[in-house]
Order: C-alpha cells, then structure tokens, then sequence
C-alpha cells in the first residue's frame, strides 16, 4: 500500500506538471500561429556554420547550371553530362567534387538570369571553381513545342507551326543578349571559376525542311555565343554541334531533342578535354 | 469532490499495474533508435554527396523541386506543396539557417511532426482503448457499478485518468525521442532558430510574419499541439470503448479510423467536405512549421474547432451511454 502511495503521488504530480506546460505550449502556440508577429528578418539570427572555407589544394570543385541539357534529361541513367565529365575526371586522377546540378528543364536565358539572384545558385557559384553551363537551347527552339510536350507531338507539332528561320531567328539577338549578361554575372559572382559553356547543336537535322534552317540558327547563336566568350579568359565554349549533325539517330534520345545516354557521354568527353 | 481523488487515484494505480504504460515506453525506446539510425544513415549519405555543406544540399532540394514542378504528370496540390516548400527553403537559406541542422533536437521536432497523426494517437489509444471495455471482458464493471458511486463518477475518474496518462505519454515521447536521438546527434541545439509564422495563400506564402523562434520554444509549442491532438484521440477511443464490447474491436475502429485520415489527407483535397472529419484534422503541428494543410479552408482555428467538437461530443455521449445502459454479462 506504501508502495502504491509513492507511485501515485509520483505519476499524479509529474503529469500535472506537464499537463500545465503543455497546456502553455499550446496557448503559445495558438497565439502564435493565429495573430503572427514578423519580425526585423535577418536580426539577431546566430550565423550557423561558417562557409567553409577554399583549401589551397587546387581542387575542381563543379557546378552545373542552366536547361535540361545540364539535368540530363533523355538520359536514361539519369547521369547527363555533368556526372559523366565528373565522374571521367576522377577517373583520369583529377582530384573533383560535384557540388550539385542546378539544372531545370526548360529553363530559358531570362528564367536563368533571375535565378542569378537567388541565394542558393549564388552561393554554389562562390564554392565553385568549375561552372558547366548549357543555356539557350530553348531559347531558340521554344516556338516548335517539343520541350513542352516531350516529343509526343512532334512530327505534327513541327508541320504545323512552321519552324521557319525567321522565327527561330527571331528570337536570337535579344536572347544573346541575354547571354552576355548570364556569362558577366556569373564571373561577377566568382571572378575564379572557369566557366564551361556548352555549345547548342541542331536536334532537328533528321527533319529535311527544317535542316537547313535549324543549322543556320544554331550556327548562327553559337557564333554569338563564342563572340562573347573569346572576349573573356575564364570561359570556354565546348561545341557540340558536330557531334550529333549526322548521328541524330544514334545519339539522340527518344523526344528526338534531348541527347540519349550516349549522346551525354560524347558531350561529357568534350568537356574533360577543355577541363584537363 | 473529495471523493472524487480515490476514485482517480484508483483508476491510475490501475493502468500502472496493467503495465500498459510500460509497454509505451518499450515500444518507443524500440522504435526511436530505429529512427534515429534510419536518420542517421541518410544524413551520413548527404554529407558524403555534399561535402557535408547544407547550403548546397538544399539548393539541390529546391532545384529538384523546381523541377519536378514541370511535369505534367504531378498532381496541381502536390506542386503547390512543392512551391510552397521551395519558398521556405528559400527563406532559410536567404537568413543563413540550416532548417536540418542535426541535433537530438531538431530529430525530436521533426520527429513529433511526423508521428502526430498517427504514431502517437496509437500509444494513446493503447491506454484509452480499453479502459471501460477491459472492465466488461473480465466482469469487473460489475464489481466497480456495485459500489455506492454513481456512475458518472465512476466515469469521471477513469476519464481523469486517461487524460493523466494523456500527458505522460506525450511528454515522454519527447523526452525519450530525445535522449535516444541525442546519443547520436547530440544533446545541443536548443537555441537553433526555426522559422515558422509562414503565411499560406493559394501556391505562394506570405512572409511577412514569419519569424524565428529557438527551437525549446517551438518544441514548447508543438508539445502544445501535440497534446490537443492527443486529448481528443483520447476522448475518441474512450468513447468507443464505452460503446463496444470488446477491446480488439474497439482498437480495431479507432485504427481504421485514423489510417482513414491518414490516407485521406494524401488524397482527398477534392472532396473539400472532408475537412470536418476529426482524423484529417490531425495535423496541428503542420501550421507550426508551415506545411500547407490538406484541404482548402482549413486553418489552425478551424482544425482545433472540429476536434473539439469531436472530442466534446465524445464526451457527452460517453457519459450519456455510460450512465443509462444496462450492463449485462
């Protein structure tokens, strides 16, 4: 009965105590969550773990940025050139690190300048000695609706909407333009990266009416792009044109825009010869 | 009123001796290391991937999400999940703050915002399940209504009871959440800021009135919801042990009631009606941290209304039933 007694003033008075906390933990956080009080963002905030920071060691530290053609998309191992040319690297003894992929498909030269701003591109930039970018591809292409539909509809989609030069070129200077502008911003925010930017190549030369057309403006926009990246030393332009012109068939993944796993992988060596 | 404190007191010496809080206890001190190995494993496997820098881990998390947001094949509600969740990574990586960073803490938050709709209304319902139909299947009920209370008060104690061992469990659910994840994460991290106050309108948030609180605060706070959440499983699964005669079958409903709202709450934002039901409104501790809740309309207000309601219903009827049926054995 003793025994009893203890147990019962014990548990009595341990879950009394706690009934009233979490009763004020509940009133707290009612108030707290109905009548929210913002405060001055970014005061008296502990900074948390400090950027580590840059060994001496050279160390390439990759950052891919831009379209689907930095994701991988149409590679089937979910690899894409970014993890290929790091993984080729490596294997070669060159001591690399991926920091990540920032790649999303569709994005464009105006959805990529906003995405300068951000926080977190801005601070993969900065522990980056190594920038991939792939840029522009739809751009220029945005108008024949494959990358929306993901070449479910492309052979209708291509015929009916006339990808005609004029309207592939339409879009170029202003596009280029923008170009300039990812490229300065980018060295702006890492003076020491080397930026690898790739070139575009042309996913509809197995098509015969748009071969002609497609070549000239992605001739035309690479042309642009390495007029302002010979203007620069820490940038590169990595071509690719040449490497699917006659074996879309082969390197090319089913949506018959994006490279396949092969195709990546050719793109991939290309970028491990400008690296190393 | 006097009389009343035997009464508690014999129904809580009761619930000891039957060792079903002990039972708790080693299902969570089971559990618990489980999860914080699991935890462990996959912050171990990030810090490989990302150099052990969350910065970049989370801006991999926010591109992911953004591009999930493309494909046509993800369900409207899910990406505006998504947006909503891209934003406050954002948010927190503008302020510099590491909304993962690992502590016994931070396991322990994530932990309870986790288990609250499911986990912990089960360790309740192991106490409350069989509180009043316990007594039916032995026959004891006989023996406790043949003494000179009444049954309301017979009721009541058992009730006061519950909601005693209501708290207890949820206190040392944290408690022992804690002490098991901090062998491995650490026992630091009371001070780590967490955003919350996110603003939910459509797919954007507003963050205007977000602001940082240390995290022994919102763990205060969540312990808050947590313990509403668990008073009204509680009252529920009295209720029903009231009601039904046997204590499998009394387990059996309330389980299926809560996968229900489990399951419903993944699927049902179409069929905005559902929102009164009490097990979709489980999920207070979601408008802590800003997680966008189920169905349209439904607010912290609303949610802690309709489970009053339930709650207070279960009550009356428990009471009701209690104290005019027969008891026959």
């Amino acid at each position: 009965m003793n025994d009893s007694k203890w147990t019962w003033r014990t548990v009595s008075l341990i879950s009394i105590v706690t009934t009233i906390i979490l009763i004020v933990g509940l009133v707290y956080a009612v108030r707290d969550i109905i009548y929210p009080v913002g405060e001055a963002s970014g005061t008296n905030l502990p900074q948390q773990t400090a950027a580590p920071v840059t060994e001496t060691v050279k160390k390439l530290k990759v950052v891919a940025l831009g379209d689907s053609l930095a994701k991988g998309t149409g590679d089937n191992t979910g690899e894409g050139f970014v993890k290929r040319t790091v993984s080729g690297l490596s294997a070669k003894g060159v001591e690399v690190d991926s920091l990540g992929n920032m790649g999303i498909n569709g994005l464009t030269t105006a959805g990529l300048q906003s995405k300068l701003d951000e926080d977190g591109i801005d601070y993969a930039l900065h522990m980056a000695n190594v920038i991939l970018l792939s840029i522009g591809g739809n751009d220029l292409f945005k108008d024949s609706n494959i990358l929306q539909n993901s070449g479910a509809l492309q052979s209708e989609s291509t015929t009916d909407q006339e990808l005609t030069p004029e309207s592939l070129l339409a879009a170029l200077p202003e596009a280029v333009e923008r170009l300039g502008k990812i490229l300065e911003k980018i060295t702006e925010i890492n003076p020491n990266a080397q930026i690898y930017y790739m070139g575009l190549y042309n996913p509809f030369g197995d098509i015969p009416d748009l071969l002609v057309p497609g070549n000239q403006a992605v001739a035309k926009w690479n042309n642009a792009a390495m007029d302002i990246i010979n203007k620069h030393s820490n940038m590169t332009l990595v071509p690719t044109f040449d490497l699917f012109n006659k074996h879309l068939d082969k390197y090319l993944s089913t949506d018959h825009f994006h490279p396949n796993g092969d195709g990546y992988q050719r793109i991939g060596e290309r970028f491990i010869q400008a690296i190393h | 009123m006097n009389n009343m404190l035997p009464l508690i007191r014999n129904e809580c010496l009761k619930i000891i001796k039957k060792k079903r809080f002990y039972v708790i206890l080693l299902i969570l001190i089971v559990l618990v290391p489980m999860f914080t190995y699991a935890q462990m494993r996959s912050a171990e496997r990030s810090r490989d991937k990302f150099n052990s820098d969350w910065r970049l881990e989370i801006q991999q998390q926010i591109i992911d999400n953004q591009n999930s947001l493309g494909s046509d094949r993800i369900p409207e509600e899910w990406k505006t999940y998504r947006r909503i969740f891209v934003q406050q990574l954002q948010y927190y990586l503008h302020h510099d703050v590491n909304p993962n960073e690992p502590s016994g803490v931070t396991f322990t938050r994530e932990f309870m915002d986790n288990s609250v709709t499911l986990f912990i209304p089960l360790l309740i319902m192991a106490v409350a399940s069989d509180l009043v139909s316990a007594e039916r299947t032995t026959g004891t009920i006989k023996m406790l209504l043949t003494r000179p209370v009444k049954r309301w008060k017979v009721l009541f104690s058992k009730l006061a009871a519950l909601l005693m061992f209501v708290s207890l469990i949820v206190f040392s659910t944290f408690v022992i959440s804690y002490l098991i994840s901090g062998l491995a994460f650490g026992y630091k991290g009371f001070n780590i800021p967490v955003f919350t106050g996110f603003k939910i309108s459509g797919d954007s948030v507003d963050m205007s009135t977000v602001h940082a609180v240390p995290q022994w605060k919102y763990m205060l706070m969540q312990g808050g919801l947590v313990w509403f959440v668990s008073v009204v499983v509680a009252l529920l699964a009295f209720m029903i042990s009231v009601l039904v005669r046997s204590t499998a079958a009394s387990i059996v409903v309330m389980m299926a009631a809560l996968i229900a709202g489990n399951i419903l709450t993944n699927m049902a934002s179409a069929w905005t009606t559902a929102k009164y039901l009490f097990m979709v409104n489980l999920g207070l501790t979601g408008y802590l941290s800003g997680t966008p809740a189920p169905i349209e309309g439904m607010s912290l207000s609303f949610s802690m209304a309709v489970l009053a309601v339930w709650g207070a219903a279960s009550v009356i009827i428990s009471f009701a039933v209690f104290t005019k049926r027969d008891i026959l054995n």
